[in-house]
């Protein structure tokens, strides 16, 4: 039953594709290499994942999802006159750039970032480091405030603003008024507004009472993305408040300004929606691992296990946002998008740098009414590992703090500090160590373990520029491949500068990017010579053995 | 943009942030060895002295390595933006945090070994959130806090008016002899200035606490003011009989530097 829900929500699919898919063997036989069940992939845990498998509660009862997941009947139809083998894919692409975007464009033009796009780069870039104040200067009326490539507002139904990604909430109030406006209208009819497509733009609304959120973007983001990123900032916002507490102000309050609430969190959105734009772990809905020699990742896991204490849930070690360890209470599971969720929250702070910071957290996939407490601390100064211990009581500080304290011991005691400096100091691998000529980068994930493995994005992908367009390119093929009426299994992709290879199977999930100079047949039996390099790698690139407490 | 405190979670309104985490749904695993952790929890690290008891024959490690004789736990409360954090980082490496403003998440705790009379005290100050969502959380930290410095922004009205609020709420959770302290920070912006240094002193006198004026950009009274808290504690711990008495007030009123270039 879960695999059909797993087919009708395709835009869940990061998430859904922890859910074991059907695969249909018949698709098998064309495979470049015989499938593999799922658990028996590369980088499938031996024990089992630190994930959950399971979609929450909430995935599946809430009718939103399926919503957002279904097309409208003239998008589906669209679709069904697209071509179907996959040599038509290119042509199939500006096909479907001429029906959202509503005129025709040549397929080069698009895939090439446009002028705009540039500037529009260069401001996002300059945005990152400036104060948030600068950002609530933003003025509004301006040309270059429209120009950004994605805008993200959340109102409560009551139509007032909570936040902007662009710009201050107050200066657009009308604008979210019009946007209640529109959701209140089609509400009458008992109908629900989920997007509005014009003029290269797409404007997606996803509706989470008491709030309301809308996107506004100029990406090539399928609908249904760009709809998961609005969901993302939901869950950040529930993180902070949880479920129960958003909903309880909005009951005696319908008119309460959450602005107030949220006071100093603008940034930690603004860094998941950065994030989110050139990190792929949310696409995959999965996360990377530092890669690691095997007998170190036991170990770093072994001492984490032992400095437990009864109110620890999960014990991460992760360095810029890729996972070192995760230790767990037996039979409890992190959630890909509560991980995400923590990740995220680090890395858009320094203040955790210094000190010890002690921080109530609602990890809404585990669960959505309450807080855990979150200790969080970098192991040394000029290290970037940083330790989060979570715990189910507030009262607990100090005794978390000692769990931290006899970690560092331990490592220290085994000699393993240095080691670990020595991985920290290569955090990525370089694409070459596969020894495939044409192979320019891959994105590979293990759908038991829910973790992922990619190499460094290394030349021509140089600039910010042209990293952002590779994962724009995979975020394409991504969402062809988990389309919800037309799903794919392989993808064959020529595009104006490199080649694109996707498989789907029940088990993994790989993304490649060759050069332009290699052969389709060559990309695919090279396929095979990655597919082995993987599994001997494994050990390196994957936590196999998760451990409990 | 004033604080209200109507949403605050005591009077249970909203669900406490600091409430026990409800197990899991699927499992009630987690919420059972919450309250087994809950009731075993032994507040204080065992290397800390209870209520900054002396121990000045027995020298102890802190976590930083670093020996000490007494400790004791500082706490920076004030609203949002009053430069708690800037306060914090200047004391503790002479620095300050130019640029961008990052807001703490939770409460942040910082350990510094001050070298008060030939005796090693060391603070364990405990930076709190000013956001009104981190309240609950803060609350239960009062209790423990041996001192207290509450900052306003001098070129913020509502952050100074709402000290009254913030010493509501002390004396409500903090303990009855907590030494406290009111801090009028970003004094370095004199254009900007909004609150007048009498104004801080009539409040300060009207509930008898201590008052100065501090720049966490400048670094004017910063010192100070953790040394003078530093002093007190210390003092009030270590009661050596042939020692003169201590009094903050005078103290405080002794070495305070104005923002002019005078002495005040």
């Amino acid at each position: 039953m879960a695999a059909d829900i797993h087919k009708k929500k395709g835009w869940e699919g990061p998430n859904g594709s922890l859910v074991p898919a059907d695969g249909q063997p018949t698709e098998r036989s064309e495979s470049p290499t015989p499938g593999l069940a799922q658990g028996m992939e590369p980088g499938a845990g031996q024990e089992g994942a630190m994930f959950v498998h399971t979609r929450s509660y909430e995935d599946l009862t809430s009718p939103e999802d399926g919503d957002v997941a279904s097309r409208s009947p003239e998008k589906g139809r669209g679709y069904q006159a697209d071509q179907t083998s996959m040599e038509q894919i290119s042509k199939d692409f500006s096909e479907l750039s001429t029906q959202l975007m509503g005129m025709a464009l040549d397929l080069e033009e698009e895939m090439r970032p446009s002028q705009e796009d540039k500037m529009d780069l260069s401001l996002q870039t300059a945005r990152r480091d400036s104060a948030r104040s600068e950002k609530e200067d933003e003025d509004v009326t301006m040309e270059a405030w429209r120009m950004h490539q994605k805008h993200v507002f959340v109102l409560s139904e009551a139509g007032k603003p909570v936040y902007s990604r662009y710009g201050s909430e107050e200066a657009l109030s009308s604008t979210m008024g019009v946007m209640m406006g529109l959701v209140s209208f089609l509400e009458v009819e008992k109908n629900a507004i989920r997007s509005i497509h014009a003029d290269g733009y797409k404007v997606v609304f996803v509706r989470r009472s008491p709030l309301v959120l809308v996107a506004m973007a100029r990406t090539r983001q399928s609908e249904q993305e760009i709809a998961h990123e609005l969901l993302y900032i939901y869950y950040q916002i529930l993180s902070l408040l949880t479920w129960t507490q958003l909903n309880h102000i909005f009951q005696q309050k319908q008119n309460y300004d959450l602005r107030r609430l949220l006071a100093g969190s603008e940034r930690i959105t603004d860094n998941l929606l950065d994030l989110m734009a050139r990190d792929p772990s949310f696409l995959m809905g999965a996360a990377r691992c530092l890669p690691m020699a095997a007998g170190l990742r036991d170990a770093v896991s072994t001492c984490l296990q032992q400095a437990k204490a009864k109110s620890l849930v999960f014990s991460i070690l992760l360095s810029r946002n890729q996972l070192v360890s995760l230790v767990r209470r037996k039979d409890q599971f992190l959630h890909p998008i509560d991980l995400h969720l923590l990740f995220n929250l680090i890395s858009s702070s320094s203040s955790f740098r210094e000190g010890e910071a002690w921080t109530p957290i609602c990890l809404p996939k585990f669960n959505s009414s309450g807080f855990f407490h979150a200790h969080i601390s970098y192991l040394e100064q000029d290290m970037d590992l940083c330790l989060l211990l979570v715990s189910t009581d507030h009262e607990d500080f100090f005794t978390v703090s000692d769990c931290k304290r006899r970690f560092q011991e331990r490592l220290r005691k085994r000699g393993m500090s240095h080691a670990l400096q020595e991985a920290l100091r290569t955090p990525f691998y370089s694409v070459s160590q596969v020894g495939i000529p044409d192979l320019r980068h891959f994105i590979y994930k293990s759908k038991s373990s829910g973790l992922f493995t990619s190499p460094e994005i290394e030349a021509p992908y140089v600039s910010e520029e042209e990293k952002q367009r590779l994962l724009e390119l995979y975020q394409y093929l991504h969402s062809r491949a988990h389309n919800s009426s037309r799903p794919l299994k392989n993808i064959y992709f020529t595009g104006p500068s490199e080649n694109l290879l996707a498989w789907v199977t029940s088990a993994f999930e790989l993304y490649v990017c060759y050069s332009l100079l290699g052969t389709k047949a060559a990309a695919v039996s090279a396929v095979n010579k990655l597919m082995k390099w993987i599994r001997r790698e494994e050990d390196r690139l994957f936590i196999l053995t998760p451990q409990t407490y | 943009m004033s604080r209200k405190k109507t949403l605050k979670s005591k009077g249970g309104s909203s669900p406490a942030p600091s409430s026990a985490l409800p197990p899991a749904k699927e499992n009630g695993r987690a919420g059972g060895a919450a309250a087994r952790a809950k009731g075993g929890s032994s507040r204080p690290r065992p290397e800390l002295p209870l209520n900054g008891a002396a121990l000045p024959s027995r020298p102890s490690l802190s976590s930083s390595g670093e020996f000490y004789d007494v400790a004791f736990k500082v706490m920076l409360v004030g609203d949002s933006g009053v430069g708690k954090t800037c306060l914090l980082v200047r004391f503790k490496d002479g620095a300050f945090l130019a640029g961008s403003f990052i807001s703490t998440v939770g409460i942040d705790f910082r350990n510094k070994v001050l070298n008060v009379d030939a005796v090693k005290v060391k603070l364990q100050i405990w930076d709190t959130a000013g956001q009104e969502r981190f309240r609950s959380v803060t609350h239960a930290y009062y209790r423990d806090a041996h001192a207290l410095l509450l900052l306003y922004d001098v070129t913020n009205r509502a952050s100074f008016d709402n000290i009254q609020a913030w010493l509501t709420e002390i004396h409500e959770y903090a303990q009855q002899d907590v030494v406290l302290m009111l801090l009028g920070n970003k004094v370095d912006s004199t254009q900007d200035r909004v609150v007048k240094r009498e104004d801080g002193e009539k409040l300060a006198k009207e509930y008898g606490v201590p008052f100065m004026e501090t720049s966490a950009k400048s670094g004017l009274n910063v010192d100070l003011a953790f040394t003078a808290i530093a002093k007190e504690l210390k003092h009030r711990s270590m009661k050596l009989p042939n020692e003169p008495k201590f009094k903050l007030h005078d103290y405080v009123k002794k070495e305070v530097r104005g923002s002019g270039c005078c002495r005040s």
